[in-house]
């Protein structure tokens, strides 16, 4: 590999060291220097995980080839503030709670700070501008901005510095601001998230993923793959020693696919070399033979007869099926002045959590299997993999890494059996650090989902019955499927109190990408349905949408759709509230007034805009004066 | 990933010129690199290994700018980031403050360089736009006989299509040069999925003066990205309005039939619908530079019932 000698200043030491011509500024600052405070989110200048300054300008280090920082002067999160001592943006970063995963907050700290260095009196919109170029994923911004202000002012004087110094929980952590005790240790980038993690004779592993959606397996040759040098060792299903399968509910899923693929992305084999570059380099010597079938990308489709089916378990390709039934929904249709039919659907999300799955392997001195990574189920995952490798419960160990956001995307064990079995097989500690890419093509995402609404109204707005039927598309593998079905029906008809509901979710098996955990776990699709539900049959009835929402809900004493007794209800107050600070114009949804009398006051969203330091120097007077 | 087998950083425009010249087929030369390395990953060219990457960044003669007979002379190292902070610049080029604050994020401002967005040579380039309204030349040097040569072309005449420009093998782009705008007002607007670091659907820029009393416009601007092969000027709108009264009338007349410029292979209605809007608000917010309202919004669906 061509190598180049580069010479640099990093946070104030000079450095000389050999690289190769390979080699981003990111890929120089963290593989050779082991600063990893810098770290890797996207590795396409998207999300500013990876900024440092180099001769003093805030740059983006995975868009920098190394070569390119030759001779300059680098400042990276580890040199901002002397080693046990935090900078103003980091205490302020701590003491407002601005990190929670924590992985975008070392360039969060670093955009903030180049932010205050370039404009010590930055307005609210402008710092807001200035960190644009970095994704946050936990926070919604709003900590990360307060601290940016909160510093600025301790900086410049208008706040006594103490106003850095958090409030302890006092006698009670309940009605205290309680400080994050990880909090230094993030704005710092000190804390080690699993792909910051290195052991002696670590190998790097590398995964072949399916290019078909459906097809079998007919052949997969690893021999040219594992005499390549430098290879240590090449996994297929075939070296699984114990029971293969996982998922949160059905085991379904194998370590790598066996026999068939069911998406593309599905791991197929995998490369445990001493280096990623030989290890994707081996990736390209396995020949696989594959024999297409035929797929099936539409959930209802799927369930239809004749459909391709999947999993030999499941021949309708219902993952789950989950009914609720409470009254009788034909009379409630019956008594209805207004029966309101709609269909509502919703798409694939991907969590996005800024850091990629990343997990680390190896076989301890007594023989325990044991697997770093950012799992958010890890216990589960454990007695999984005991059976996955036979081996009893003792010999497995799982360590939580710190997990740089999850959102519900960790939860299933798709990379972690990988790295164990070549551990096993290798005798040596192995490491796989999904890219970006890798990361959104094999990974869970939220359910697409189908929802045919029936609602059935009486003119004063009080429901009469729900007939609702949501078909979700669940992907290849099960996954979470099952627990989304069901909380989807459980919360379906949303918190009004109705007589009569028909509830029917169905999770279904596709050749999409699996679709698993993410916040509100199948609730933000029924949700979506049932508000927008509640607008349309609104605007029918010429009500207020608060209107209808207060007629129809569950007050303390009621019984939910599962017929669980509420002690009690605040919904009502949730409602004033919301309409209050909305500036609500009351109305019908459908009707607006002569004149909007919701816009353009405090506490209103503002439009989009940019170019607040542009404004904020051309002063009052236009253009004109200057020429 | 990217990899290279000489990674050369020359000093000086002649030894980048003598590098370009010499360098193996199928390699690259490049001034901030934004575009190259999330170019070669997995989905676009993935894994690529080129002979040589000549790095310019650091030739001296391509740094900074001059300003000399109402024409300045942006040398090709210049970044985005310039155009915000240096006073001059701004003076000179009223609209690219606009430009700079939409294009990518305060990181890549730093790094990515105007010669380089138009080298580039992308549909939807935010820099394009602009250097067209500015009557742009772009200056190419070559070695000749151990001598460089330059020539310039116009910008318009430049790129010749999505990533096609009429550089011949061993020129490099050492300038760009463009009419000083000082005392105009500028604007520039975008739409895309997002406000940061986004690519946009669709571009405009514009400058504006009006005559000695305000009430007449006596030179615009525009020019329009992300709708068709090449970035497009609207040379009739310009030419329509010249001499026009300064009213919300005038514009709406002028850009009427704007969408009908829309050449995109997706989304042609969306956008031709987009543009027309759009093109308005841009000579609005050029007149707000500028430092005269147009009329009051209020008064808008009045005047597009007139047109």
């Amino acid at each position: 590999m061509p190598t180049l000698d580069m010479e640099v200043t990093v946070n104030g030491r000079d450095v000389k060291r050999r690289a190769t011509t390979q080699m981003r500024l990111l890929d120089f600052l963290r593989n050779e220097l082991n600063l990893t405070g810098t770290k890797e989110g996207c590795g396409a200048g998207e999300c500013g995980t990876c900024s440092v300054f180099v001769d003093g300008k805030l740059v983006k280090s995975c868009l920098m080839p190394a070569a390119k920082a030759n001779g300059a002067e680098i400042e990276t999160v580890e040199g901002l503030a002397k080693r046990g001592e935090l900078t103003y943006l980091q205490r302020a970063f701590h003491k407002t709670g601005a990190s929670q995963c924590g992985y975008c907050i070392p360039g969060m700290v670093m955009a903030a700070t180049g932010a205050l260095r370039e404009n010590p009196h930055a307005g609210f919109d402008e710092i807001k501008e200035r960190l644009g170029g970095n994704i946050c994923r936990c926070t919604g911004y709003s900590k990360i901005f307060e601290a940016v202000e909160l510093a600025r002012d301790a900086m410049n004087g208008s706040l006594p510095t103490t106003a850095l110094e958090g409030p302890g929980a006092g006698d009670s952590f309940i009605g205290n601001n309680v400080r994050r005790l990880d909090a230094p240790s993030k704005v710092t980038g000190a804390l080690k998230y699993a792909g910051d993690m290195v052991m002696p004779g670590m190998l790097h592993m590398q995964v072949l993923r399916s290019p078909v959606a459906y097809a079998l397996i007919k052949s997969i040759d690893i021999s040219e793959a594992e005499a390549m040098p430098g290879v240590e060792c090449v996994i297929t299903a075939d070296d699984v020693p114990g029971e293969d399968g996982f998922g949160v509910f059905v085991h379904d899923q194998p370590i790598m696919a066996r026999g068939r693929v069911r998406y593309v992305g599905e791991a197929v084999a995998a490369v445990a070399a001493e280096d990623v570059e030989t290890a994707m380099a081996a990736l390209g010597k396995i020949k696989v033979e594959y024999e297409n079938l035929p797929a099936v990308f539409d959930p209802e489709v799927a369930m239809a007869p004749g459909a391709p089916v999947l999993h030999d378990y499941a021949p309708g390709n219902i993952v789950k099926h989950i009914p609720i039934r409470k009254g009788d929904v034909e009379e409630g249709f019956a008594e209805a002045d207004l029966v309101v039919e709609e269909d509502y659907g919703t798409q694939a999300v991907e969590h996005a959590y800024l850091e990629p799955e990343a997990g680390l392997a190896y076989v301890d001195p007594d023989g325990v299997v044991t697997v770093v990574s950012p799992s958010q189920n890890i216990t589960h995952h454990r007695h999984m993999l005991a059976k996955i490798i036979d081996q009893p419960i003792n010999k497995v160990r799982f360590i939580m890494s710190p997990v740089g956001g999850g959102f519900g995307g960790k939860e299933d064990m798709i990379y972690q059996g990988m790295l164990a079995l070549a551990a096993m097989k290798s005798g040596q500690p192995v490491r796989l650090v999904f890219t970006r890419e890798e990361s959104i093509v094999s990974t869970a995402k939220r359910h697409p989902a189908r929802i045919t609404y029936k609602m059935g109204l009486k003119n004063d707005g009080r429901i009469t019955a729900v007939e609702f039927r949501m078909v979700a598309d669940g992907g290849a593998y099960g996954l979470s499927t099952e627990g989304v079905m069901r909380k989807a029906a459980i919360l379906s008809c949303g918190p009004y109190d109705i007589a009569n509901v028909k509830i029917d979710t169905y999770g279904v098996y596709t050749n999409n990408t699996p679709s698993g955990a993410f916040r509100t776990f199948g609730a933000m699709q029924a949700q979506f349905a049932t508000e927008s539900h509640l607008d349309i049959c609104a605007g029918k009835l010429g009500l207020d949408p608060f209107e209808i929402r207060r007629i129809n809900m569950m007050r303390s004493g009621a019984l939910t759709h599962t017929k669980q007794k509420l002690g009690s209800v605040s919904l009502g107050l949730a409602l004033d509230a919301a309409e209050k600070a909305s500036n609500w114009e009351s109305g019908p949804a459908d009707v607006r007034g002569s004149s909007r009398s919701d816009l353009g006051k405090a506490g209103n969203r503002e439009p989009c805009t940019l170019g607040s330091r542009i404004r904020a120097s051309d002063g009052a007077g236009g253009k004109k004066d200057v020429a | 990933m990217l990899n290279c087998d000489q990674y050369l950083m020359p000093e000086t425009l002649e030894e980048a010129l003598a590098q370009w010249a010499g360098a193996p087929e199928g390699s690259r030369l490049l001034a901030g690199g934004t575009d190259i390395l999330p170019w070669a990953r997995e989905g676009r060219a993935g894994h690529v290994h080129l002979p040589v990457i000549i790095d310019i960044s650091r030739v001296k003669e391509l740094r900074g700018y001059d300003v000399a007979d109402g024409r300045v002379r942006l040398g090709a190292n210049v970044v985005f980031q310039q155009f915000l902070t240096d006073d001059e610049l701004r003076h000179h080029l009223p609209c690219m403050p606009h430009c700079s604050i939409w294009f990518a994020d305060d990181q890549i401002r730093e790094q990515a360089t105007l010669a380089g967005n138009i080298v580039n040579a992308s549909p939807a380039a935010d820099g394009v736009p602009p250097v067209f309204a500015m009557n742009g030349t772009v200056e190419i040097a070559r070695l000749e006989g151990g001598s460089i040569v330059r020539r310039s072309v116009s910008s318009r005449d430049f790129i010749t299509g999505p990533g096609r420009t009429i550089l011949e093998a061993g020129e490099i782009v050492t300038a760009v040069t463009c009419d000083s705008m000082a005392g105009y007002g500028g604007a520039f607007e975008k739409v895309g999925q997002r406000r940061s670091l986004v690519i946009s659907v669709v571009c405009a820029v514009c400058l504006v003066k009006l005559s000695a009393d305000d009430k007449t416009f006596a030179d615009v601007r525009l020019s329009l990205g992300g709708i068709s092969p090449v970035p497009v000027r609207l040379d009739a709108a310009e030419a329509s309005l010249k001499g026009q009264p300064v009213s919300r009338e005038s514009v709406l007349a002028a850009v009427k039939t704007a969408g009908d410029l829309v050449r995109s292979r997706t989304r042609r209605e969306y956008r031709g619908e987009v543009v027309r809007g759009f093109i308005e608000r841009a000579i609005e917010d050029a007149l707000a530079d500028y430092g005269v309202a147009l009329s009051p919004p209020e008064m808008k669906e009045a005047a597009l019932a007139n047109t």
